[in-house]
């Protein structure tokens, strides 16, 4: 609210001062024209009082007059009479004033926090001030009141005048016959004989002062000491003024003066024949300039013209002239040129003795008068009056019948009726600061009027006893705030006279606010807002604005209603700069608090003013805030918005005439989601041929795909560096979006194209329509690098993806299509930085470096193409296909490698080797992927032997180098390879990557290599399940002398049809078995049933035997070279012995690797197909008989291999790396230390009648299959506890030693001979001896029973 | 009967206004928004004196020229706005009141619904349904 830098007691004072009035001749005119003033103007700035007056009231009390202003005016013949409105000139005036007086730029403002709310508004408000200040001044006089009624009148005479006195003469018979004739109304005067001060006005520069002196001298005889004056003025000359550095204390007031005249003056020469609108045109344009000469009528032929046409512009050089004192002191010349110092003492010393002498004694007599007059009428009058106008039922005088036309405000006195006296003599002490007098006077007063019905007079009298009653300090009574009201709502609507009613508003308020009664004030001041009058409604909302957040409690959302209602009337009332103003404040509110409705409207408003103010800026952004939030205004409302910005912005732009595109807002860009992309267009399929799919934008982004990607890239990278990764490593990201890394800058290579996608966001329900869209780029040469870098053609990226229908502009009429070319900035911010704490507690961003690529030179650019490539496989299944390598650039690359996240799944056939090895499938088309030997083998005999190179075996990681010719591929070339695949042994749908690599031949290139991504999806199906089991063979070692040591191995494969597809797959034919292994040969088939091929129809199922031995160490053995799938040769365990796990494990070792390779009958198309492939099994430790061997699963393991104990299934298939599970059962382990057997007649025949007792020798063969010594206990006696053995064994015993503690060496074999006792014929179980064994270092004696699963039976016949 | 009806969420922005279609949307937003300067008050003031038994009807807000305004504060400082056209005099106190509480059992079934999210914008038919009950049928 308006903080006034005033009082309240101030400022309601000096609402009423006391008024004098000014008579000048010609010449004392002229003396005061040197200092380009006139002399009301030279005394303005002294008429403040500094010393304290006295006076005495008609108790003869003496009454201290403190800090009084007086009032100087020229004598203004106005004929207007006081109105119940302004008159346009006021109204003009008042406009004026308001326009002038703008916030400055750097103002204080006040900050209030209340609630969430922070506001910043102006804490003062100095246009309300101002048009305050006006208002009062220019308030007319009326007839019910005397405040501003002239009290006195100057007269003013030069010395220079030939015979002054005649002058002084003259001039009061001119105050006379204004005062007296009647002929005008205004101005209007307090008391019939008004006080005459006669001044004799000295010149120093011209006149004699000498002469100055005698005439004063005798002015004193005619007129009284105490009432004339000698004023010298002008002590210097004006040439050499320019050294001395005089105060100018005329400045601060004359600006307001200058607009007074111009109201005033048209008035005064109005019956002159002038065109008053164009000499009010001239005014307003160059009032601040040009009102100061005597005769502004001058100016009229010069600048009149001009100015109308200029009017409108005029508004901003009107103001620029008010905020900038100097130029309106530079345009008039400064003031008081001629005055020193001394001149200004002389001034107010002149007006502090007239105020004393003149002014102050003559009030003081006058309210004797009147108290006089009261008292002795009082007694009769009172009672007499009242009494005749209860007797005569209204008979009012000789007043009421002289104003019968009485007006709405009740009746009219004479101007000396008798009822005016005490409401004169309540003014007078008002003026003279005795309010306590005033305010019984205005009291007594206000009952008379009122009891008079006289409307006006009474409510002036109720305006004039509160303000005394404020004003009267120390007082007991509490300001009588109803009064005031009373006055308003008599004042507004008996009387219909809005003026009084402002006035009494303004004063009410500014006393209400002083006292914190802010909701009252509000009150008040929006009461008096009303239809007649814009600016005044507009600048007391914006009070009322002010009181409410003054409060207590700050009422915020009712300030900005209140501010937007004041805004909307400054508009209409022109004072645009104002409304802007409001609704800016305003805004604070309601901004983004989801007052979308409301927010817009005054977003668009403070569009509209800000265009109208020529602040196409500011409108741009409001209109943008409209455009972009996400408003629920309808479609046809947003239309509007959006047109109305169209056209600000087209204004605009021919306006400022910008040679740049302009910035838009709409559509808006999600900047964050930009996606950019470097590559090239590549082909994506040739006739058959299938481009790798690399990475496209179609592609989303997915976190653990890029990390699986760089995992490749640094594997392919680690490989080409020879195993390690480069300190510089860095992914190549060819498709850069919000969620990779985007703090280094991407590398562009030139001559490659550039993708951007943007994502556009249309908010409005309005379709916009977006053409010709195009990408705006800059480019910066890097002086540093010698290299010459051409400009990258940049191809303008059109993805667009909708997130609102973006419907072209085609069914539209042309009429109504408006088209705006501009540009938005692409700025995208980096990620919020959140690892110190600076960074978590302000909110700060990365930098983001999408769109900032690095172009470096050519670089190779490859493409790769496939042929044949199947999309379905069965598990297992070997197909062909080919690949093909292209190099699409100028720069020929190498080191061509590619990753895969499923290495086993493929192989390159070399191109240049197929035809010599036989190892390699013939690359003729769809026959059999195996070459079928010349050798013909007996099916089921020892078969051929075949070599295989280690490093087949040694291909460890998942990299592969692709055999290219040369290893170089040169510019525009290409390379077909095949490309063995093996179906994946797991069935499903399985997604498998390929990143091949390349890097320039060129080192030292920015880049240092370039990888391209291929994706594909197999889906394998069932085909076979083949499970293959090891166990020891039982044939004792010295049956078979070839085998060396406990070797001998037999192999079980169980293969069964799981192929479920109905329709598809025939029967599986089982082609061969092959063994990949360093240490074993399969042998021999040793199936009883058959020994030719095995078919398998659906659900069948096939047992093969084969018996394996080992071969020597060095020789890694397989039947057919099968393709180079890496199969895992078992790290032997080379562990210390010591452990005893290793021991075992070593001991039971069984490093096989089990080939199944099948041909399988498809019918496809009524088409026979053979599909062949072939399925893995390694089996690595071998098994007990009794079925409880352990059965490793291998990584190349089909999936579906059934397993014997579920819960192993589960270990195993979580272990699918290389090692062997760890050991879970040691007793499972230890029990295969020792491999024993039994020897012994199959029957024998015993005369047991002869002898009951049978002996029958029995041979126990230990043989230790481990490296190590091993302590063996062999305990003959039976396991009684074993319930089965119970009743078989009962009749049959060992005999002779029954248990032997030995020690059998590494590998040693160890016979035992035993005696067993049978006392009668029938079938034995011989395998009853328990044999314990523990290797020889183990300290604590953990024996483990040795195997004893098969009964040995034995026959023994009676003979 | 109501000539706009608005819902306020605890933060002040709306959650619900629908005003009678013929007339300016805008002025009753300003009303609306208006209006929660004397519902803070007079929560303000009666919290203070009544402890945890406040009244959920504040009663009239403010008469404007045209309008009356009646504010109504749930627990959860919801507030529930009825504008009221001034000529309609038949409309006694008890009703608005009967209106508010109507309005609020709504309020508190459109909370239930487990797909609202608290302080979304109301989106629900049947609160539509009795708002529009209690509008001024213009037909």
């Amino acid at each position: 609210m308006a903080q006034c830098v005033q009082f309240v007691e101030e400022f309601v004072q000096d609402s009423f001062v006391p008024m004098v009035a000014v008579l000048c001749s010609e010449e004392a005119e002229r003396a005061t024209r040197k200092n380009n003033l006139n002399f009301t103007e030279l005394l303005r700035p002294f008429c403040r009082l500094t010393s304290e007056g006295h006076i005495r009231d008609p108790n003869n009390q003496l009454q201290v007059v403190k800090n009084l202003r007086i009032c100087v005016n020229n004598v203004m013949t106005n004929p207007n009479t006081a109105s119940a409105a302004l008159s346009p000139a006021q109204r003009r005036l008042l406009n004026e004033v308001v326009l002038s007086c703008q916030p400055q730029e750097g103002a204080v403002t006040n900050v209030i926090t209340a609630g969430d709310y922070n506001l910043n508004f102006n804490a003062t408000t100095p246009w309300f001030k101002a048009y305050r200040e006006n208002f009062l001044q220019t308030m007319p006089a009326s007839d019910h009141e005397f405040l501003n009624h002239y009290l006195a009148c100057l007269l003013v005479v030069s010395s220079t005048e030939a015979v002054p006195v005649e002058q002084f003469l003259k001039l009061s018979q001119e105050q006379h016959r204004i005062q007296h004739s009647g002929e005008y109304t205004n101005p209007k005067w307090f008391i019939p004989n008004t006080l005459k001060y006669y001044v004799l006005l000295h010149d120093m520069s011209e006149g004699d002062e000498q002469r100055a002196d005698v005439l004063y001298e005798d002015m004193k005889q005619r007129y009284g000491a105490q009432g004339c004056y000698l004023l010298k003025i002008n002590s210097r000359a004006s040439s050499t003024a320019e050294d001395e550095q005089i105060p100018d204390p005329w400045s601060q007031y004359l600006h307001r003066n200058n607009l007074q005249n111009q109201v005033i003056l048209p008035a005064v020469f109005d019956n002159q024949h002038f065109r008053p609108k164009q000499y009010f045109a001239g005014h307003n344009a160059n009032g601040v300039s040009n009102s100061l000469e005597s005769h502004p009528l001058q100016l009229d032929e010069g600048s009149g013209m001009g100015a109308l046409h200029t009017l409108s512009a005029a508004n901003t050089d009107v103001k620029k002239g008010a905020r900038d004192p100097e130029s309106t002191a530079g345009g008039a010349g400064s003031h008081g040129v001629c005055l020193t110092l001394n001149d200004h003492d002389h001034i107010r010393q002149f007006i502090q003795e007239f105020t004393f002498r003149g002014l102050l004694p003559h009030i003081e007599k006058n309210i004797r008068q009147l108290n006089d007059q009261l008292v002795s009428r009082k007694g009769l009058s009172r009672s007499l009056f009242t009494a005749t106008k209860k007797w005569f039922g209204g008979g009012k005088g000789p007043e009421k019948s002289v104003h019968e036309p009485k007006s709405t405000c009740g009746l009219l006195y004479p101007p000396e009726a008798p009822e005016l006296q005490i409401r004169k003599m309540a003014d007078l002490c008002f003026l003279v600061q005795h309010y306590e007098l005033a305010y019984s006077c205005y009291h007594t007063a206000k009952k008379d009027f009122l009891s008079d019905q006289a409307m006006l007079y009474a409510a002036g009298a109720l305006e004039m006893a509160a303000v005394s009653a404020f004003l009267h300090a120390g007082a007991a009574r509490s300001y009588p705030a109803h009064y005031m009201d009373t006055a308003i709502q008599t004042y507004r609507d008996v009387c219909k006279n809005m003026v009084l009613a402002e006035r009494c508003t303004l004063l009410s308020a500014e006393i209400l606010k002083s006292q914190g009664k802010y909701s009252e004030a509000a009150t008040l001041l929006i009461k008096m807002t009303s239809e007649d009058s814009d600016l005044r409604s507009a600048l007391l909302l914006e009070q009322a604005a002010h009181c409410f957040i003054n409060m207590r409690n700050p009422m915020v959302r009712k300030f900005a209603f209140h501010m937007i209602l004041a805004g909307h009337r400054f508009s209409k009332a022109g004072q645009r700069r104002h409304a802007l103003r409001c609704y800016c404040q305003a805004m604070q509110v309601y901004k983004e608090r989801g007052w979308a409705l409301a927010e817009d409207h005054i977003n668009f408003t403070i569009g509209r003013q800000s265009f109208t103010l020529r602040q196409p800026e500011n409108a741009v952004l409001a209109f943008k805030q409209i455009l972009t939030n996400d408003s629920r205004q309808m479609a046809t409302q947003q239309a509007a918005f959006l047109r109305e910005y169209l056209y600000v912005y087209k204004v605009t732009k021919v306006f400022n005439h910008v040679s740049s595109l302009p910035m838009l807002p709409l559509p808006c860009i999600h900047s964050s989601a930009t996606r950019v992309y470097f590559g090239h267009e590549r082909r994506l399929a040739e006739g058959e041929k299938q481009a790798a799919t690399h990475v496209s934008l179609d592609q989303d982004y997915d976190q653990d795909l890029a990390a699986m990607w760089c995992h490749l890239e640094e594997q392919l990278v680690a490989s080409a560096n020879r195993g390690t990764v480069p300190v510089n490593f860095q992914q190549t990201q060819c498709c850069l979006n919000s969620q990779t890394d985007n703090l280094r800058h991407p590398l562009a290579v030139v001559e490659e194209p550039m993708i951007v996608e943007l994502t556009f966001r249309n908010p409005l329900k309005v379709s916009l329509a977006l053409s010709n869209l195009s990408l705006l780029w800059r480019f910066t040469p890097d002086a540093a690098s010698p290299s010459k870098e051409k400009m990258p053609e940049e191809f303008m990226g059109e993805t667009i993806t909708n997130e609102e229908t973006l419907a072209l502009g085609v069914g539209q009429q042309t009429a109504n299509l408006m088209v705006v070319r501009g540009k938005q900035d692409l700025m995208i911010q980096g990620p919020r930085l959140n690892q110190t704490k600076e960074d978590k507690m302000l909110v700060r961003h990365g930098p983001d470096r999408r769109l900032d690529p690095i172009i470096t030179p050519n670089m190779p650019l490859m493409e790769v193409f496939f042929l044949h490539f199947p999309t379905a496989l069965l598990c297992g299944e070997i197909r062909k296909a080919y690949v093909e390598f292209c190099n699409v650039s100028s720069v020929a690359l190498s080191g061509l490698r590619v990753a895969s996240t499923h290495p086993d799944f493929f192989t390159f056939g070399s191109q240049a080797t197929t035809p010599v090895t036989p190892l390699s499938p013939t690359s003729a088309k769809n026959c059999s992927a195996y070459k079928t030997l010349a050798t013909v083998n007996q099916p089921g005999s020892v078969a051929f032997e075949v070599l295989v190179s280690a490093e087949d075996f040694s291909q460890l990681s998942t990299v592969v180098e692709i055999p290219i010719e040369g290893n170089v591929l040169e510019p525009g070339e290409s390379t077909q390879l095949p490309l063995w695949l093996r179906g994946p042994d797991q069935e499903g749908v399985h997604e498998i990557n390929f990143l091949f690599y390349y890097e320039s031949v060129e080192k030292g290139t920015k880049i240092s290599h370039r990888v391209l991504r291929h994706t594909v999806f197999i889906c394998a199906s069932r085909s076979l399940s083949v499970q293959a089991s090891a166990s020891r063979s039982s044939v004792p070692p010295h049956h078979c002398q070839d085998d060396k040591g406990c070797s001998g191995t037999l192999v079980v494969i169980d293969v069964e049809n799981i192929n479920t597809s109905e329709s598809g797959v025939r029967e599986f034919h089982i082609v061969q078995v092959s063994s990949s292994s360093q240490h074993w040969q399969l042998h021999k088939c040793i199936n009883p049933a058959r020994d030719k091929d095995c078919k398998l129809t659906s659900r069948e199922r096939a047992k093969l035997c084969f018996r394996a031995k080992r071969c020597k160490p060095h020789q890694g053995s397989s039947y057919r070279k099968k393709h180079n799938h890496h199969l895992k040769s078992q790290d032997p365990s080379e562990d210390k012995a010591s452990d005893l796990n290793n021991i075992v494990k070593k001991c039971n070792e069984l490093d096989l690797n089990i080939i199944v390779i099948w041909k399988a009958f498809v019918v496809e198309d009524n088409k026979q197909l053979i599909l062949e492939g072939q399925l893995h099994v390694a089996l690595q430790t071998i098994g007990k008989e009794d079925f409880s061997l352990v059965f490793l699963l291998p990584k190349c393991l089909c999936g579906h291999v059934l397993l014997f104990q579920e819960a192993q299934e589960m270990v195993l298939l979580k272990f699918k790396s290389e090692q062997p599970p760890p050991v879970v059962v040691p007793s499972a382990e230890l029990s295969q230390l020792i491999k024993t057997n039994l020897h012994y007649p199959e029957t024998y025949t015993h005369p047991f009648v002869q002898n009951s007792l049978c002996l029958v020798p029995v041979t126990l063969t230990l043989s230790n299959c481990s490296p190590a010594h091993v302590d063996i206990i062999v305990d003959l006696r039976h396991k009684s506890t074993s319930p089965e053995s119970l009743e078989v064994h009962n009749s049959f015993n060992w005999v002779g030693q029954t248990q032997y503690k030995l020690q059998l060496r590494p590998e040693e074999v160890l016979c035992l001979t035993l005696q067993a006792c049978f006392i009668q014929a029938g079938v034995y179980n011989l395998n009853t001896p328990r044999v314990f064994a523990k290797p020889a270092e183990q300290g604590t004696m953990c024996e483990t029973s040795q195997q004893t699963s098969s009964p040995a039976l034995i026959i023994i016949n009676n003979a | 009967m109501a000539v706009c009806i608005a819902v306020i969420a605890k933060e002040n922005y709306p959650l619900y206004i629908r005003s009678v279609p013929t007339q300016n949307k805008l002025k009753f937003h300003y009303t609306v928004h208006t209006s929660l300067d004397v519902v803070e008050e007079k929560v303000s003031t009666v919290g203070k004196s009544l402890g945890d038994q406040r009244e959920l009807y504040l009663g009239l807000l403010y008469p404007t020229e045209d309008y009356k305004v009646y504010g109504y504060v749930t627990n959860s400082k919801v507030k529930f706005v009825i504008v009221v056209d001034s000529s309609n005099t038949s409309l006694r106190d008890n009703e608005i009141r009967s209106m508010f509480r109507k309005l609020h059992n709504s309020f508190t079934d459109v909370m239930c619904n487990p797909f609202h999210n608290p302080g979304d914008p109301i989106q629900s038919k049947a609160f539509d349904g009795i708002v529009s009950g209690m509008m001024v049928q213009t037909g």
